[in-house]
Parts: C-alpha cells; sequence; structure tokens
C-alpha cells in the first residue's frame, strides 16, 4: 500500500510539474518578446515642427457608423470629424470662419444666404467637391426615409439651389439666426459615392470618403479605428501621419494603458487631473495636463407643474439654501465654474452681469416663511397645510458626480427644513418614465439632476418655450413665460451679433430670477496629453485645445517605434 | 434511443417558441427604446424624428404584432438588423448589390467568446481534477486543506480587481503582457509564429483569472464524487484483490466519480457563449457578454432576442447533449431511458 501510494502520488506530481513547466514555458516566450530598448529623451525640450508620427487614443464604445447625420453619437461624430469638411467652421474665439466656402453673403432681407465655395477642391478619392455635393447633402438630411435626428434646422430652409458648380445658396421663410451655426455643423458628403444608396445600409458608413485631413485607413470591428493623412485634404496637409483610436470600454484599463504608453491621450476625471497624476512622478513627467471649459452645465431641474414648484419663492429659497461652490470643490475638485446664465462663461452669449444666487441659507428660510411654509410639530421639517416639504430628487445611475452633488444638495436642504430623498435611475427608465409626459401630458418626477451639452449658437428655444412641451420635446420641466418666450422668438430672427446678444443677455436676467432650474456647475473638460505631442495651445483657447490639431507634431526622436510613419 | 432522439427534438420546438414568445414580452415591460438613449437626449434632435425611427422599425406597433413580424422573419432564420449599430445584422454577413460584406455583430463576437471560455473550461478542468482528485485521496490532510484553501480564495477575490491587479503589475510595472485588445496593432505585419505570439500574450489574463478564479467549484465537485467512490465496496474489493492503487482510482473510482461532470459541462455549454461582461469590458475584448450588455441598455431589441434565441437553443440542446452523454457512460441510466 504503502510503494502504491507513493507511486500514484509521484505520478500526479510529475503530471502537475509538467503542467506548471509547460505553462511557464508559454508565458516567457510571449513575454520575453518584448524588450523595447530604454533610450533617453528629453520631453521638456524644444523640437522644430515636422511630419509624420502618429497619435493613439482611446474611446469607450466604437461609433455605430460615420454618416453622422445618422449615426448621433459622441464616437462617431469624434471619428467623422476628422474625416469631413462643412461649408464653414468655427475658429480659435469662437467666430464662424469658411471651411468649404470661401465666402458667404447674407441678402439684405436676411433670408437668403449665399455661399461661395473655394475652388479646385477634391475628394480623397480624387473627384472634385461642387455645389452639387452641397445641395445633395441638404436633400439627404431632410429628408424623411434619412430620418436624421438633426433634421430640424435643415427643414427650415424653403429653397436651396446650385447655380453653378461653385456656388450654393438657400433661402428661408424668415431670418433664421442660428442658420450659420447650423451650415459649420452640416458634414458635407460626397454625392458621387452615395446618389442611389440607403444611408442606413449602405457601406459607405463603414468605409467613408471624405475631404477633411484624414482618410479611413482601417476599421478592426471593436477594436481600433486607423486613420492617415489625405493628400487631398481641402485645407492643407495636417502634420501627425496617423490617427489611431483603440476601442477601451473600461476607465481603468484605459488608464492603465496611459500609463504604460500605450496610448497618447486620454480624458480625465477630476480626481485623475488633481490627485493621481500629480502624485505619481512618472506620470507628471511624461503627461501634459489640460483643462478647457466645456459649453456644457449641470443643473437641478423642478416639476413647475407640481406643488409647491410653481411657487418662485419656494425655487429661489431651494437656490439659495444650495452651496454650490461646495458642490464644485467636493464633486469637481473645484474643476467648475458657478454660473448665472446657460451658457459657456467668456462667450459673448454670457451675461457678464449677472451673478449666481450665493449661499444664503437665511435668506432660503425667510423666502420659505413667506411662501407659508412653517414647522408646526418641531420635527426639523417645514409643512405647509398640513403636508411636510418632502419630495425627491431622481438622476441617471452611472454618474458619480450627479449622485455625490445629490447627497450634498440633500444635506443643505435638510438644514432649512426640507426631507429629500434620492433616487437614480436607469437612463432610459429615467426618460420614458420619469421626464417623458405620459399620455395624459403629466411628468412623474419632483425634482431631477441632468446635465445639458449645448451647440455654440445661443438658441435655446427647444429647452425654454412653452410650445415645447410635448412627450419627447426638451422644455420638460413645464415653464411657460411669455416674455422668454418673445425673447426667444425674437433671438431666432435677430441676425446683428450685438442686438442678439442683448437679447440673450436679457433671456438669462429673466431666467436667472425665475429660477425654473438651480446651476449647479459648468464642468472643464480635463485631457492627459503625451509630451511627445507637441505645439498644443495651452492655456486652451474659447474652442478648445482640439482647434489647431492639425497643427500638433510628435518630433522624430519621441515617436513610438512600431508605429513610425515612415 | 433514436425513438427517445426525435422525440426530445421535436420538443424543443415548442419549447423555443414559448422562451422566445416570454424573452419577447419581458424585453418590452422595460421602459424606453432605442430612441431613449443618452444620445437622442440633445436638444438638437427633434421629435418627429424619433418617432420616424419607431416607425421604421415598428416600435409603435402593439407588442404580441412586433413578436409577430419577428417570429415571420425567424422562420427564414432572418435574424434581422440591429437598431443601434446602423443596420448591421444581427447574425451573419450580408453583401449589397456591390459585393461590399458587412459582418454579422453575433459573427464577429461569438468566436472570440467561445474561444476564451473554451480554452478557460479546458484550463479549468485540468487543473480541477487533479486538485480534486489529491483533495479526496488526502482528505484532510494538508493537501486537502491547502488546496481548497487556494480555491476559495481565487472564488472570493473579485474577478475584475485581480485582473486590474494583474494588469498593473504585468503590464505597466513590467512590460511582460499587455494590458487590454485582443492584438497589437501592428498584428497584421507580424510574421504567422509572431501572430500567435501576440495572440496568446493577448488571451493570457482574460483566460486564466476567470478559470482559476472559477476552480473552487469544480474541484469541490470532484473532491466530493472522489470521497462518495472511495467508500464505496467495490473499491475495497479492488484493493483486496491486489490491484495497485493507481489503478484503483485511475481505472474504477474516476470513471464513476467523473460522470456528473458531464450533466455539468452539459449544462455549462449555454454558459459557452455568453462572456462575462465584467471580464470583456475590463479587457476591451469584443465578445457576447459585452454585445449583449450593451445592447440591453441601448434596447437593440433584434440582437437582445438574437442572442437569446441562440442561448435557448444551445441550452436545450445542452441538456439533450448531456442527457445523451450521461446514457451514453453509465449503463444504469442507459437502461432507465430505454424504458
Amino acid at each position: 500500500m504503502q510503494a502504491g501510494s507513493n507511486r500514484f502520488f509521484s505520478f500526479f506530481h510529475h503530471q502537475l510539474l509538467l503542467s506548471a513547466l509547460f505553462a511557464s514555458m508559454t508565458i516567457s516566450v510571449v513575454a520575453c518578446s518584448k524588450a523595447p530598448p530604454i533610450v533617453p529623451v528629453d520631453l521638456n525640450a524644444k523640437y522644430p515642427a515636422e511630419s509624420g508620427g502618429s497619435l493613439v487614443d482611446a474611446m469607450m464604445a466604437e461609433p455605430s457608423g460615420l454618416i453622422t447625420m445618422i449615426a448621433g453619437e459622441s464616437a462617431a461624430s469624434a471619428v467623422a470629424g476628422n474625416l469631413f469638411n462643412r461649408l464653414l467652421k468655427y475658429d480659435k474665439n469662437l467666430d464662424i470662419e469658411s471651411d468649404l466656402a470661401e465666402s458667404w453673403h447674407i441678402s439684405p432681407d436676411q433670408k437668403t444666404i449665399t455661399f461661395r465655395l473655394k475652388p479646385n477642391l477634391k475628394w480623397a478619392d480624387g473627384k472634385p467637391i461642387t455645389s452639387a455635393d452641397v445641395l445633395w447633402t441638404w436633400q439627404a438630411v431632410i429628408d424623411p426615409k434619412t430620418a436624421s435626428p438633426y433634421s430640424s434646422d435643415y427643414q427650415l430652409v424653403k429653397k436651396a439651389e446650385a447655380p453653378d458648380p461653385l456656388t450654393f445658396s438657400v433661402t428661408y421663410d424668415q431670418p433664421y439666426a442660428p442658420a450659420l451655426d447650423s451650415w459649420a455643423g452640416l458634414q458635407i458628403l460626397p454625392k458621387h459615392l452615395l446618389q442611389g444608396q440607403d444611408l442606413h445600409t449602405t457601406a459607405f458608413a463603414r468605409n467613408p470618403v471624405g475631404s477633411h485631413y484624414y482618410k479611413l485607413d482601417n476599421w478592426v470591428h471593436g477594436e481600433n479605428i486607423r486613420l492617415s493623412r489625405n493628400p487631398n485634404s481641402v485645407l492643407g496637409q495636417a502634420r501627425i501621419d496617423k490617427l489611431v483610436t483603440r476601442i477601451i470600454p473600461d476607465n481603468s484599463a484605459q488608464f492603465l494603458e496611459l500609463m504604460a504608453d500605450n496610448i497618447d491621450a486620454m480624458g480625465l476625471d477630476p480626481i485623475k487631473y488633481s490627485r493621481i497624476i500629480p502624485a505619481r512622478p512618472e506620470l507628471r513627467n511624461k503627461l501634459a495636463l489640460y483643462k478647457e471649459l466645456g459649453n456644457s452645465y449641470t443643473y437641478l431641474g423642478f416639476n413647475l407643474k407640481h406643488k409647491p414648484f410653481d411657487d418662485v419663492r419656494v425655487r429661489q429659497a431651494i437656490n439659495y439654501a444650495i452651496d454650490k461652490q461646495e458642490i464644485i470643490d467636493g464633486v469637481y475638485l473645484g474643476l467648475g465654474i458657478n454660473i448665472a446664465s446657460p451658457y459657456k462663461p467668456g462667450t459673448r452669449w454670457s451675461n457678464p452681469h449677472l451673478a449666481p444666487y450665493p449661499y444664503d441659507p437665511g435668506k432660503a428660510r425667510a423666502l420659505l416663511k413667506e411662501a407659508g411654509f412653517s414647522d408646526t410639530d418641531g420635527d426639523g421639517i417645514l409643512e405647509r397645510e398640513g403636508k411636510p416639504f418632502s419630495f425627491e430628487i431622481i438622476t441617471n445611475n452611472g454618474n458619480k458626480e450627479r449622485e455625490k452633488s445629490a447627497v450634498l444638495i440633500q444635506r443643505r436642504l435638510k438644514e432649512v427644513g426640507i426631507d429629500v430623498r434620492i433616487r437614480t435611475i436607469e437612463w432610459a427608465s429615467l426618460i420614458s418614465r420619469f421626464i417623458k409626459p405620459d399620455e395624459k401630458g403629466i411628468t412623474h418626477f419632483d425634482v431631477v439632476i441632468l446635465g445639458w451639452s449645448l451647440g455654440l449658437d445661443p438658441d435655446q428655444y427647444n429647452i425654454w418655450h412653452s410650445s415645447q412641451q410635448a412627450p419627447g420635446q426638451f422644455n420638460f420641466v413645464g415653464y411657460h413665460n411669455p416674455v422668454v418666450d418673445k425673447l426667444l422668438e425674437q433671438g431666432r430672427l435677430e441676425l446683428n451679433p450685438e442686438k442678439r446678444m442683448k437679447i440673450y443677455h436679457e433671456f438669462a436676467r429673466v431666467l436667472l430670477a425665475d429660477s425654473p432650474i438651480v446651476y449647479l456647475s459648468a464642468g472643464y473638460g480635463l485631457t492627459a496629453i503625451h509630451k511627445r505631442v507637441k505645439g498644443i495651445d495651452n492655456p486652451a483657447p474659447p474652442a478648445g485645445i482640439g482647434w489647431n490639431s492639425q497643427d500638433w507634431y510628435i518630433p522624430k526622436p519621441l515617436r513610438r517605434n512600431e508605429l513610425s510613419a515612415n | 434511443m433514436l425513438k427517445y432522439l426525435i422525440k426530445r427534438v421535436l420538443w424543443m420546438i415548442p419549447m423555443l417558441i414559448g422562451i422566445s414568445l416570454i424573452s419577447f414580452f419581458i424585453m418590452h415591460l422595460a421602459p424606453g427604446d432605442i430612441t431613449s438613449n443618452e444620445a437622442s437626449f440633445n436638444p438638437k434632435a427633434s421629435e418627429e424624428s424619433r418617432q420616424k425611427l419607431r416607425e421604421m422599425y415598428n416600435l409603435d406597433k402593439p407588442v404580441i404584432v412586433q413578436y409577430g413580424l419577428w417570429l415571420k422573419r425567424m422562420a427564414t432564420l432572418d435574424f434581422g438588423k440591429s437598431f443601434a449599430s446602423h443596420q448591421k445584422p444581427v447574425f451573419w454577413q450580408t453583401s449589397d448589390k456591390d459585393g461590399n460584406i458587412t459582418k454579422g455583430m453575433i459573427q464577429e463576437a461569438l468566436p472570440i467568446t467561445l474561444m476564451i471560455n473554451v480554452l478557460g473550461l479546458l484550463i479549468t478542468l485540468a487543473l480541477a481534477i487533479p486538485l480534486g482528485i489529491i483533495a479526496a485521496r488526502k482528505h484532510l490532510g494538508w493537501q486537502d486543506r491547502s488546496i481548497t484553501l487556494f480555491n476559495f480564495i481565487g472564488f472570493s477575490i473579485p474577478g475584475f480587481w485581480l485582473s486590474l491587479l494583474l494588469m498593473y503589475w504585468l503590464g505597466v510595472v513590467n512590460n511582460w503582457l499587455p494590458i487590454s485588445g485582443l492584438h497589437s496593432l501592428n498584428y497584421e505585419s507580424l510574421d504567422t509564429w509572431s501572430k500567435f505570439k501576440d495572440s496568446i500574450s493577448h488571451l493570457l489574463m482574460p483566460v486564466l483569472i476567470p478559470s482559476i478564479t472559477g476552480l473552487a467549484g469544480i474541484t469541490l465537485f470532484i473532491k466530493n464524487g472522489m470521497l462518495d467512490v472511495l467508500h464505496q465496496d467495490y473499491i475495497t474489493t479492488a484493493r483486496a484483490k491486489g490491484l495497485n492503487e493507481h489503478q484503483v482510482v485511475y481505472r474504477h473510482a474516476l470513471r464513476n466519480a467523473l460522470l456528473p461532470l458531464i450533466t455539468i459541462i452539459g449544462l455549462s455549454i449555454p454558459g459557452l457563449i455568453g462572456g462575462s461582461v465584467i471580464a470583456e469590458s475590463i479587457f476591451a475584448i469584443p465578445g457576447m457578454g459585452k454585445l449583449f450588455y450593451d445592447a440591453v441598455l441601448m434596447r437593440d431589441f433584434p440582437v437582445i432576442m438574437g442572442i437569446l434565441t441562440i442561448g435557448s437553443a444551445l441550452t436545450l440542446m445542452g441538456n439533450l447533449l448531456a442527457d445523451v452523454a450521461y446514457a451514453w457512460a453509465d449503463p444504469r441510466v442507459r437502461r432507465g431511458v430505454m424504458q
């Protein structure tokens, strides 16, 4: 028995040992193949600009397609923005400038815009770009079969013409001030490749041909998208030769890749920007950090159809009771701005004379008392007509910043006698069950924390006009103010920037006084980019650091080995 | 036996229809549809266009009508096209009139998930069987205790946490393995041997971590099975006959202890196609887990139904295979089945 069991054990032991040996051999064979040479380079030295190199970045989800009039998600516009041009674009100070159109002329009655295209423009496949392409693109975006989500601006064009290959003109029923912004947003597609195709099923969406700095080299689905320089680029040549985007859904995995120098750029959250990267010398030395104000803000929105939020004193009281700087400092680590108007601070549309509601719990209590609230039973919660002032704040789950903001708000409101419960709900359910009015027109929420990510045109008709309260529209808070309605309508008709600015300043002033929402913060966009990428404009101009990405360059000594362009 | 098989296969058809009906209705219980995702919550996106999209996808019709339309398509094995991914075919590739091929979503995701799961299962079995046998043989000895300890530590550690730690140590601190993804960026330019090494190095962590942390269940199963068998009378008889321990354990005991394993493997066949969404997200692997999870969040009904249908078909077949294999392996069961 002894001898037998020893033999049995040794056989096993033998087997286990063999498999362990095999496993370690496999690992060593595959692992030892990577041995990058360590060449000391100075990342902070000055290098002259030169062409070539490749920039690798990451995104969390791949685009569904590269025709942005159909594929609305940000991943699609991020990639397609490198491939296609528009008629106009924004310069570093967020003024409109030419892209495909070398000039544009607005008729005296302000209803017709005539664009003059630059001559001798070519698509990446060498065919000429003409006004026929622009006309075709406009027809496609308003075509009901395309069902583009972004067609509303372009449907206002009553007549579009391309009288000669370099001229394109559009005529509106009434002067439409956001028109130029809409033409700075429509990516022009090649008619000769898309005519007769169904935009929803065409192979072009996965194999596009554009006119901008880059063209699509290869798209390995689910893994990476590779762009390389377009020799026929209409605006000249970019410096960096290849753009590679890797699809890495997990934020921590992206950060690990950034640390291992496998990707060059990554969007950051406040903790990585302020705490993690500055605390590690090896990261500080090779990554440059950038911050730029985005065009978005987070807010606490009241359901104006629910009592007591129909009372402006209650809304203002809550506005005074919330300490916004505390939210900015605690949730965003100071990387945000306390705003008083729904526009990006520093732009002409943002009213510089408005100040946000200060943190003033005394004033909050006074306003609530005036509105008829008092703590009759001494439990710390105010009541009115026997009902305690208690409500639910909802927000979408998965957004840690909004959840934390809700907790801070809950505490501040408790101090003035308001009881708040917090609930996080999955996005699609939030929108379809709580935010969207049901068949009877009733919206089922009290207070919501959400954010708006806005375009560059100041028009906010869709959000604040009283006609926009139907299911699926965006005035779900139920705001109805005839003064604001008039201002919004006027803002769309006024093409003169100075006069337009006054309209929207007044709009912001009325909105602040009415306080249908409480502005919580306008956050910064935070990015880390490896120091090998030079030529970045820092501090960021109003248009953000990406405005001149075509001028960024990677000096030869700093380039990554396996992806050198030459 | 043949009659039994035919009866089972025929029963699968009404069961599949029943499963798909229930799944379809449950799927529609969740509020929202493809038009209520975050991208469409954009003030520039008009409600009319969302309504048009709903009409295009028949989402405005009653649920039972939508189910009927889906069933009609499935009768010709047409799994339909994805709502969210720009009308990519759900299952198999299609080619348009110019000969351009668009690959199907399941066609792209399934092989990856299958390969990772099959490799993981094989490694788990290759490790669990020997470990279970040692633990049973040396029951209550230090080998048994340390194996149990090792298994339970692996079982209790959160997989994603361990993955991130190993990704950091093996990929960032030491440049031994790639951190995420399936292929290196220069994969196409490599020769065949380098391509093979590249694939292995990318798959090492995603395959090994789940299989080692999942060892506990099967090891315990084998160990308990072996313990049961080793206490049977016929084992004592075998030893009394003079057979050495090796023959007793391998030729006589192990076979009987492994019988329940057949059922386990048969039942895990549907699991082979359902990747872990957490592991796939962390390692940036475009597999079935991520596909299903994204489809649910986006309310991409054709993809959800496609994966559920394939999953239920595989579950039913896996059950059948497990039963048949068990009957083949165990004469006692075979006799019972025949009657």
